[in-house]
């Protein structure tokens, strides 16, 4: 499978972006770190985790926990609603829920497009791989370097 | 003549004894007459010169002449005695006429009470007292028979007068009696034109309250029928309601089965991305049927859009029907108190009309009879103005009466009865 996609980047190269929404943020996840997505369901909330870990929720007999990027990111605070989603993500052994308000779908997206992520932004910059402008500047979304933010937020969570 | 007789006597005497030495000269041989002879001759001429007294001296005489001169003396007292008697009587006579006279020119009949000692007399002048008695009588009652007369007659004159004026005023009476009837002739006609009026705009007045009373029945009609289609709109809008929570629920069930489309979508997308280039068609199939369900989700938010409001709607509705029934109710009791009020109406209005023919009626009648009064009034007075003139006659014929009976009075004074 990967020579193909590899063959197809080469004559056009393009990236697969899971994209959705949470907050006022709109970002992108690389498709590959998504495996799944469902409602978000029952929250158990954790004592003595970080903030942005909202909990943990059984899904498919496995427990996940509940990362809220809005608060990683310091954006703000997600709400769990009855249309709330919730994506598996996953890079290496990691595997974590992360809360998107709604998905805005799996999107191609030409190499060519991405705009590195402006420099000398706040700590959210660091995650990011870069940018993708859209017709306005709310149209445009975050490309998140997925792999090195379940890795910090492991770490940080860990680390507690 | 009986108070001259004692006057003449002397100059009778005188006569007598001039006379006596002419008839001694002329009768008798003075020388053959003795003294006894002379003293006949004496007394004779004497007695002829109307001295009844005179007798012959008997002692004088002497005893031849005695019885003769007794005689004489005797026939001479007889003279002297009838002499005297007719004297008397032709006094009395006298009287009774000096009596009769006055009766006859001062009428004064208490006067009378000659009397007489003459047996021939008497009887005469008791049959003139007997006669003056009755008289007196009479006149003692004519006399009383006027006054009572003079004042039955004033009383007539008074009672006549007080007629005359009573009938005066009676006829004046009967005068403003027929003028007053005659007003109420007019007044009695202006009202039975008015009743008639009345009685007009009474049956206008029913014509309009018959209709009043049709227009409230059929208001009336109207609010019931109001009501019923009020009520059927509620139900309407009842059963529009349940319909309309029917589709929500449908809507739900539709939304509810879009999201996991759409769940599904993305999942059957993803695992088509980790397929690789051999998933790329399944992944495009599964973004279509995504769109697909986010399609079917706008319609449903839309629907429950319209499902919203609709449910404000007929709740609106609802609220109006209900608002409208109790209108109509509100509508219906008026109606019906209107209707109850035109009843009443109707009922007043006949009365009325119904008086008011009455009253025309009766005040024909009355104009009738009003007319009949006058009529009456007019008969009355002209009885009256007779009954007046012949009081006034009457009056007349008292004061005459009157005047009469004081003269009458006045005449019967002249003749004094006590």
């Amino acid at each position: 499978m990967a020579p193909d996609r590899a063959v197809a980047a080469q004559a056009r190269p393009e990236q697969e972006f899971f994209c959705f929404r949470v907050g006022d943020l709109r970002l992108g996840v690389p498709s590959e770190n998504v495996l799944e997505v469902f409602r978000a369901g029952l929250l158990t909330p954790l004592p003595r985790t970080p903030s942005f870990i909202m909990g943990v929720t059984g899904h498919r007999g496995e427990v996940l926990p509940v990362v809220d990027l809005l608060r990683f990111l310091s954006k703000g605070e997600a709400r769990i609603g009855p249309r709330t989603r919730l994506f598996v993500g996953i890079t290496g052994s990691i595997v974590a829920g992360v809360v998107a308000d709604t998905v805005l779908g799996l999107r191609r997206i030409p190499v060519a497009d991405i705009l590195p992520p402006p420099l000398g932004g706040d700590a959210a910059a660091e995650h990011l791989l870069g940018v993708v402008p859209g017709a306005s500047p709310q149209d445009s979304i975050n490309l998140l370097n997925f792999s090195k933010l379940l890795q910090t937020a492991r770490q940080r969570a860990v680390a507690r | 003549m009986s108070l001259d007789t004692p006057n003449e006597k002397p100059a009778s005497k005188a006569r007598a004894a001039r006379k006596a030495p002419a008839a001694k000269a002329a009768g008798t041989p003075p020388a053959q007459q003795p003294a006894a002879l002379k003293l006949f001759t004496d007394t004779l001429l004497q007695v002829l010169a109307g001295n009844l007294n005179a007798r012959v001296p008997r002692e004088l005489v002497g005893a031849g002449g005695d019885e003769m001169a007794l005689l004489l003396n005797q026939v001479l007292d007889n003279l002297s005695a009838s002499e005297h008697r007719k004297q008397v009587a032709a006094q009395e006579i006298d009287q009774a006429l000096d009596a009769l006279i006055n009766l006859v020119r001062e009428g004064d009949l208490s006067q009378w009470n000659t009397t007489t000692e003459d047996p021939q007399l008497g009887p005469l002048l008791e049959g003139f007292g007997k006669v003056i008695e009755t008289l007196r009588t009479f006149v003692r009652e004519i006399n009383e028979a006027a006054l009572r007369l003079s004042s039955s007659a004033n009383q007539v004159l008074a009672a006549s007068t007080q007629h005359e004026t009573s009938s005066t005023e009676q006829a004046a009476a009967i005068h403003e009696t027929t003028a007053t009837m005659e007003e109420l002739k007019h007044a009695s006609a202006q009202i039975a034109e008015n009743a008639g009026s009345v009685a007009r705009v009474a049956e206008e007045t029913l014509g309009a309250a018959r209709a009043g009373r049709g227009a409230i029945g059929e208001f009336i009609q109207a609010m019931q029928q109001i009501r019923s289609d009020g009520v059927a709109v509620a139900d309407s809008i009842a059963k529009l309601s349940k319909r309309v929570e029917r589709i929500g629920t449908v809507v739900e069930v539709i939304d509810e089965i879009a999201d996991r489309s759409d769940l599904l979508a993305l999942n059957a997308a993803l695992e088509g991305s980790r397929a690789g280039e051999a998933g790329k068609g399944f992944s495009i199939v599964a973004a279509e049927m995504r769109r697909l369900a986010e399609n079917v989700l706008d319609s449903t938010k839309e629907i429950k859009n319209l499902i919203t409001e609709i449910r404000e709607a007929t709740a609106a509705a609802a609220g109006a029907a209900e608002a409208s029934k109790s209108a109509t109710e509100s509508g219906e009791k008026l109606g019906a108190v209107a209707a109850q009020a035109v009843e009443g109406i109707l009922a007043g209005v006949q009365e009325t009309s119904d008086a008011a023919r009455v009253i025309n009626l009766a005040t024909q009648q009355q104009r009738t009879a009003t007319e009949q009064v006058v009529a009456s009034m007019a008969e009355i007075e002209d009885v009256t103005r007779q009954t007046t003139q012949a009081s006034k006659q009457a009056t007349g014929a008292a004061a005459e009466l009157t005047q009469l009976a004081a003269r009458l009075a006045e005449l019967i004074k002249r003749f004094k009865a006590d």
